[in-house]
């Protein structure tokens, strides 16, 4: 599992509350961003698509190192922006919530996790694509690893200040105890870093319009168009 | 479990969908508004809660709650692991290092390291919590209908998140239906025979691919109807939820009740320390 979601119980209701209003607020932004309660019909339809296939993807076991399920939220950043990404993202999190995959009152702190994931993957990927000019597998690659890495570490952090909830150990020693879990973290991040780097690819060899946002201008496309693989597949 | 179903410790959608539009028991004709009203308080409760007993009848009481919607708790148990995972994963290097008795000891590297008393406590009770929650959060969604989450969803979200959700919520069919539909074909030409890592990885990445961008075209033309169909912004309810009972009332203020002890218990003054 490349990402640790929170069950409910494990903060205070303090926390909860604090964890919840930031993430109210990041949320705020992208719908301001976004253009409020003026959001394009496609744009709509394009965050839901990404909620509904990131949520099946995450159900499919991908059986390597003993089987591993993967969420895809960096790159739900690179194709859909950081804007409408945070709002995929959250309504992914109530999924989840649903059914057990993380908490309902940890909805704001696991979307704090999830948003800086979809942030740090479109803006990592853009800069690598657009200053570097690096290939589209090493670019979704770097992105993602990073993007974990991080993601691994804020989570570490809020779990590190919040304190788990009936635990004597303080934030230091909670952060210390808690690292090894962040390395496995990232560990399994750099499968997920590998796929996105293959799906990216992919993507780019058949429809490389839907990259256009992360990467800034309009490429060729390749010989190869999407009726031509559907057909193959 | 459905036949689409790729994972026995995921609850699968399709079948908690079933189990909400056909259903009959008490549970299902309860308010849904009543229901998701539990559903919140638990949630306090299992935040604010931290004597394992309190926890353990509130578990206990939710369990009961499942059952008599007649759903199906062998499928319940395969679906704890996710949540007993993300537990485990938190606690599990705290149950070593929270000050108490020593239970059990082994010796690694060199280094003897012991499992307390507290250590376990609090393992067992951040599961518990975990698990009350999860198990009335399964209940709520296996005996709600699709139409009434709707109108509940349109009522509580801010109108562009409730659209994703309610457009997502359907989505997810076609989306797991496709996926699954490329893995079985993927296993009928002997895919799951593929060796090596990296293989696996690229045979897989071209799936997640392929329904990416799938759903991108799947989007476009969907949101190319909705325009042709005049979409304003906002989903029509088909069906509007009525109020809760009298007795929706009571069982609901009845909780409400027991919460403001229990908060009160916890932040003012024990009133319940007679354990």
């Amino acid at each position: 599992m490349a990402h640790v979601h929170l069950e409910d119980g494990a903060f205070t209701i303090e926390w909860v509350v604090i964890w919840t209003l930031i993430a109210v607020a990041l949320i705020a932004i992208a719908l301001y961003r976004l253009g409020g309660y003026a959001i394009p019909t496609r744009k709509l339809a394009v965050a839901a698509m990404c909620v509904a296939v990131g949520f099946a993807i995450f159900q499919i076991e991908i059986p390597v190192f003993g089987g591993v399920h993967i969420n895809l939220t960096p790159l739900i950043g690179i194709l859909v922006g950081p804007s409408l990404g945070s709002l995929a993202v959250l309504v992914i999190n109530m999924f989840g919530a649903a059914i057990g995959h993380g908490g309902w009152g940890m909805i704001g702190a696991n979307s704090i996790v999830n948003i800086v994931e979809v942030f740090l993957g479109f803006f990592i990927y853009r800069h690598l694509r657009c200053s570097w000019n690096a290939s589209r597998f090493f670019s979704a690659f770097s992105a993602t690893a990073v993007a974990l890495t991080v993601s691994a570490f804020v989570a570490l952090v809020i779990i590190s200040i919040s304190g788990i909830q009936g635990s004597t150990q303080g934030g230091e020693q909670t952060f210390a105890n808690l690292l090894i879990m962040a390395a496995a973290n990232i560990a399994t991040g750099l499968v997920e870093a590998v796929v996105t780097g293959y799906i990216v690819s992919f993507i780019g060899k058949i429809r490389s319009d839907l990259l256009e946002m992360a990467e800034g201008e309009k490429r060729p496309e390749t010989a190869e168009t999407s009726q031509e693989v559907g057909t193959v597949v | 479990m459905s036949r689409r179903s790729y994972s026995r410790h995921i609850p699968d959608f399709r079948l908690m969908t079933f189990f909400a539009e056909d259903g009959k028991s008490v549970v299902h004709r309860m308010n849904p508004w009543t229901k998701a009203a539990l559903l919140a308080i638990v949630i306090l409760m299992a935040i604010i809660m931290d004597d394992l007993i309190l926890l353990a009848v509130l578990y206990l009481s939710v369990l009961a709650f499942y059952a008599a919607g007649r759903l199906p708790i062998r499928l319940l148990v395969g679906w704890y692991t996710l949540p007993v995972f993300f537990v485990v994963t938190i606690a599990i290097l705290l149950i070593f290092t929270e000050p108490g008795d020593p239970l059990a000891s082994i010796e690694i590297l060199g280094k003897r390291i012991a499992i307390t008393d507290a250590g376990l406590m609090l393992l067992v009770t951040l599961l518990v919590r975990a698990l009350a929650v999860v198990t009335l959060s399964l209940a709520l969604f296996m005996t709600t209908r699709y139409s009434h989450m709707a109108y509940m969803v349109s009522r509580i979200l801010p109108r562009p998140l409730a659209n994703i959700f309610l457009l997502s919520y359907r989505f997810n069919f076609e989306t797991s239906d496709e996926i699954s539909d490329v893995v079985d074909a993927v296993h009928s030409r002997n895919g799951n025979m593929v060796r090596g890592a990296a293989k696996q990885t690229r045979l897989f990445a071209g799936i997640f691919g392929l329904s990416f961008v799938h759903a991108f075209e799947r989007a476009e033309r969907i949101a190319k109807a909705m325009e042709s169909r005049g979409f304003s912004g906002e989903f029509p309810n088909v069906e509007k939820l009525t109020k809760p009972s009298h007795y929706g009332y009571l069982l609901v203020s009845l909780a409400i009740l027991a919460l403001v002890i229990i908060t009160y218990s916890r932040y003012v003054s024990d009133l319940i320390g007679w354990w």
